[in-house]
């Protein structure tokens, strides 16, 4: 299905006069606004009518609770353990712990491989689906997307059997003498962002796909009287007209990655703690949600801040695109 | 089927009012105010309600761990009573009495001893009256410990489920005997296949008890001496998991911390059994039982007396502990599950197991639980 | 669960039509490896779930028994009936919300506009975990009894987003002049968006569909904090037994859960031709 095969899934900033601007095909708002008559001002008001059950929806129920959640960061459990809300600033001191950090930075660096290696094994999938399998192109799309559909739970279950010492990779391995015998890769590092990959890599898939098939293959062949040989064609044609796809890949992988907890908790080990584990323990288990919460407006305001970064960088490259 | 019994404290609803006006504080974006605050309920006494009508009064609304109660016994009770079972599961007791603060309203719950003693301290439980049970008499007069457990006077709002302690279960054919010692998990044949539960209160028990301090203690230098030695422990340990019985089996565990019933899994399952050994500590053992209770605002406490009533018989026992692998503490039903455990006595629970000071206990106040919170979290996070 | 589609080897690509005429080995192997990789953990679940042995670990012999246990097993359906409910709301719900909202965003020129513009980027950055607490927190401030409705109140808040996200761009990518011709002919703009616009978004509104129906389908973080006393979704009750070591019957309902997929994906992908454009993929390729 269509996972974010916008190539900018997560859209460009507004500007302030018009959030219309998404994709570089568009008819440009501002020419079509400038000149064209414009139907009646009544008329036109019936796209601020359709926005606004959404925008109420989401501002009621999202918004508010999310602030709820903000509010109770700075709030504390009374006696008996309960949450109160407050102006404390103990959870965000608490926060200071360098052990906190220490899985934060962690998190920041399994979710940073994951993006990486999901780019590094979808590129060359997209790349042979979308330009050498021919018709079979739809069908090896589908057969990508399907297990995605199938549970999460089950499928990271699925994929901790096969990691495990007596799985069949590390069987294979060994069979082949890439192993030794005490080689293991669940509850080590590698085997969480191994869940990882596992559990995202879908994401990184569709947009490379849909950035590759997209592109006019003439290019290519141009390419390649102009450079020559197939990899400056590659690196010099191919390589640039899918950068908008891995960059939305990189994003759609690395937020999920992020905020995961259950690979850490099926392929992790002791010293693979990430932050969505923590958070989860605080909720599900701990009983301090107010440092929960705390943790998760961390979390949030590092998210916020990536999202921030990459908006900046697919602005920049837009208008370095429309000169 | 295995078990978990978490350390956490109760989290009695919200008041309406202060979190709406928390809630349009925090959408204000002035969420530093701290004006409203979450409140406990004041809840209805249990006392000032009358004693339960044994009968059928609607269908079961039940609630408790995942795979706890043998399907088929389920099955003769809707046929023997026609009546539905409406089940729910939860993954934690603290993920249950959120549950049950949210408002939901269960007909019958299985909290563990620690959580009975909350539950029914904040009046939330309705009195069980024993004589109205007809099974009764083979928990309490075989159990004596359960007429006046430390988590609810006289059982006046539970009656005893299951029964477990927490030990060692290990791969003979890779570690040979081991010495009946906690220092155990320490085995350097062990190290990088050993496993912790990853459970608060069992984490830290252990290391107490390994230790010589009281099981549930709270205090700075204790939890500082605990943490230090959990600490230590950590570079052999290959992680922290609650699915003792599959780490077990599928051999990514040579040793690892394990409750006493998941190891009839291990012995179930197993391509050979006999390579597997389950110990229980000289220093002490943690000790655990679930009840079950019925919530003060349960709609069918009648059809939830049948229930209970219904599973103290016997068969309906025998056939439990098999699906489950832990034992209760019903007289009559102790030989089926030696021969269940079979080559493992000690998974075996004597009423003389059953020692109050080998219980997880509610930590006294909430500094206290959150010390000990902050001291498992510095363990895991490293 | 071989299916293997690659096998290492694609169909020769038409000379001169694909232009690229070397074949890419490097990549076909790396797409080879992916596939088995992909494949193998869901073969291994759909393996033990035959198996006759309440075992994960040690194979058998070939049984139903798990299968059987599923359709026998009442609890277990009815959250599955309550999982396609959930579903099947949630999918509306975001639906009309996220396409009307999508159209706003694109059309409207107005402060509402880009504060909407924003407030829907944040779902996408938040951990559902902390939507699923966030939920508990608003329905218990709000003295919401929780209920199924409550979590397919919570199930279309995370939906919204999605939709609008894939259908913004092709909004965008739309010619209001047409929507205009159809006016100057004498179309209300109801009309011409019912007869005009709709119709053109038509698979992006279907793949959308069918993403958030798997999505929700799929969710049990959101839905665990939210959920009553009715039936749990499956995905709840599947995260309830897997904490603690998974049971053979999961192993049949993540199985079943598969084979639903399939079919899903299968329907997702003929439905477009109904509608004839590309036909093929177009909900696949995105456009």
């Amino acid at each position: 299905m269509d996972l974010g095969t916008d190539p900018t899934p997560v859209p460009t900033p507004m500007s302030a006069s018009t959030s219309a601007s998404t994709s570089g095909s568009e008819p440009k708002p501002g020419t079509a606004a400038g000149s064209a008559p414009r139907p009646s001002a009544a008329g036109a008001r019936i796209w601020t009518w359709l926005a606004l059950p959404g925008t109420v929806w989401m501002s009621v129920i999202f918004i508010a609770s999310l602030l709820l959640v903000a509010a109770l960061s700075f709030g504390t459990t009374d006696a008996l353990g309960d949450p109160r809300f407050g102006a404390t600033l103990v959870n965000w001191t608490a926060l200071t712990d360098p052990a906190y950090l220490t899985v934060l930075l962690r998190s920041l660096e399994y979710a940073l491989i994951t993006s990486l290696v999901c780019l590094v094994i979808a590129y060359p999938v997209a790349y042979a689906i979308a330009l050498h399998a021919g018709r079979l192109k739809n069908a090896l799309i589908a057969a990508i997307v399907v297990p995605f559909f199938a549970n999460y739970l089950v499928r990271m279950y699925g994929w901790s059997v096969v990691l495990s010492d007596n799985g069949p990779l590390l069987g294979f391995l060994r069979s082949i003498g890439l192993a030794g015998s005490h080689t293991k890769i669940l509850n080590t590092g590698f085997g969480v962002i191994a869940g990882l990959v596992y559990g995202f890599v879908v994401f990184m898939i569709i947009p490379l796909y849909a950035a590759l098939e997209r592109m006019d293959v003439s290019l290519i062949e141009a390419g390649r009287d102009l450079y020559g040989g197939p990899l400056r064609t590659f690196l010099s044609v191919t390589v640039p007209s899918t950068r908008q796809g891995a960059a939305a890949g990189m994003v759609l992988v690395f937020l999920p990655a992020m905020g995961d907890f259950v690979s850490a908790q099926f392929m992790g080990g002791p010293n693979q703690i990430m932050i969505g584990n923590l958070i989860q323990d605080k909720f599900f288990e701990g009983q301090n949600w107010p440092l929960g919460s705390a943790l998760t407006m961390l979390l949030m305001a590092v998210l916020l801040i990536g999202m921030f970064g990459y908006l900046r960088r697919t602005r920049k490259d837009e208008a370095e695109a429309t000169g | 089927m295995s078990y978990q019994a978490l350390p956490r404290s109760p989290r009695p609803p919200l008041s309406r009012r202060s979190l709406l006006r928390a809630g349009a504080v925090g959408t204000l974006g002035l969420g530093l105010t701290g004006c409203g605050f979450m409140q406990a309920q004041t809840s209805a006494s249990d006392d000032t309600q009358p004693p339960i009508d044994v009968k059928v009064d609607g269908d079961l609304v039940y609630f408790n761990w995942a795979d706890y109660v043998d399907p088929s016994v389920f099955a003769g009770f809707q046929k023997e009573y026609g009546v539905k079972v409406v089940q729910s599961n939860f993954d934690s007791m603290e993920g249950m009495v959120a549950k049950l603060d949210a408002g939901n309203s269960y007909d019958l719950i299985f909290p563990s001893a620690k959580y009975t003693q909350r539950l029914a301290q904040a009046g939330r439980l309705r009195r069980i009256d024993h004589a109205k049970l007809h099974n009764a008499d083979a928990v309490f007069s075989g159990y004596g410990y359960f007429e006046d457990p430390w988590y609810d006077a006289r059982s006046a709002h539970s009656v005893p489920f299951t029964m477990y302690k927490t030990g060692i279960g290990w791969r003979k054919d890779r570690l040979g005997n081991l010495s009946g010692s906690w220092q155990d998990l320490w085995d350097p044949g062990a190290s990088g296949t050993a496993f912790l539960l990853d459970d608060e209160d069992e984490a830290l028990g252990m290391a107490a008890l390994k230790l010589g301090i009281d099981l549930n203690t709270s205090q700075k230098a204790d939890l500082d001496r605990i943490t230090t030695l959990l600490k230590n422990l950590r570079p052999h340990l290959r992680g922290f998991s609650s699915d003792d019985y599959n780490n077990l089996l599928n051999g990514n565990a040579t040793i690892t911390q394990a409750w006493s019933g998941d190891m009839v899994s291990v012995l179930n399952q197993a391509k050979d059994a006999s390579v597997y050994g389950f110990e229980v500590a000289r220093e002490g053992s943690p000790i655990n039982s679930d009840c079950y209770a019925i919530p003060s605002n349960a709609r069918h406490p009648g059809t939830a007396m049948l229930f209970i009533d219904y599973m103290l018989r016997p068969a309906n026992v025998v056939k439990n502990m098999q699906y489950i692998g832990y034992p209760m503490p019903v007289h009559g039903t102790e030989s089926a599950y030696a021969a269940l455990v079979g080559q493992l006595p000690q998974c075996v629970i004597s009423p003389s197991d059953l020692k109050p000071g080998l219980y997880f206990r509610n930590p006294a106040t909430t500094a206290d639980a959150q010390a000990r919170d902050a001291a498992w979290t510095d363990v895991k996070a490293g | 669960m071989n299916r293997h589609p690659m096998n290492g080897r694609p169909p020769r690509p038409r000379r001169g039509r694909r232009g690229a005429e070397r074949r890419p080995w490097f990549a076909i192997a790396v797409t080879a490896v992916f596939f088995v990789l992909l494949y193998l953990p869901i073969g291994m679940v759909v393996l033990f779930s035959f198996n006759s042995q309440k075992s994960l670990t040690v194979f058998k012999s070939f049984s139903l028994r798990w299968y059987s246990a599923f359709f026998h097993d009442h609890v277990l359906l009815s959250s599955l009936g309550m999982s396609l409910q959930v579903s099947l709301v949630a999918m509306a719900g975001s639906v009309v919300l996220g396409v009307a909202l999508a159209l706003g965003l694109v059309r409207a020129r107005s402060r509402l506009g880009s504060y909407a513009g924003l407030i829907m980027m944040v779902p996408l950055i938040t951990p559902e975990i902390v939507t699923g607490v966030a939920s508990l927190l608003l329905f218990k401030g709000l003295g919401v009894t929780l209920s199924t409705g409550t979590v397919m109140i919570a199930e279309i808040t995370f939906s919204i987003s999605y939709v609008t996200v894939i259908l913004r761009s092709r909004v965008a990518a739309l010619n209001p002049e047409v929507e205009e011709a159809a006016m100057d002919l004498g179309a209300t703009r109801w009309q011409s968006l019912r007869l005009v616009t709709l119709p053109a978004l038509l698979p992006a509104i279907l793949a959308s569909a069918v993403l958030i129906f798997a999505l929700v389908f799929d969710d049990f973080v959101l839905a665990y904090f939210t959920t009553g006393v009715d039936p749990q979704p499956l995905a709840v009750r599947i995260y309830s037994a897997i904490r603690f070591g998974v049971e053979p019957t999961i192993n049949a309902v993540g199985s079943l859960m598969l084979l639903g997929s399939i079919l899903l994906i299968a329907l997702a992908l003929a439905i477009p031709r109904f509608f004839g454009r590309r036909g093929g993929l177009d909900i696949l390729s995105g456009e």
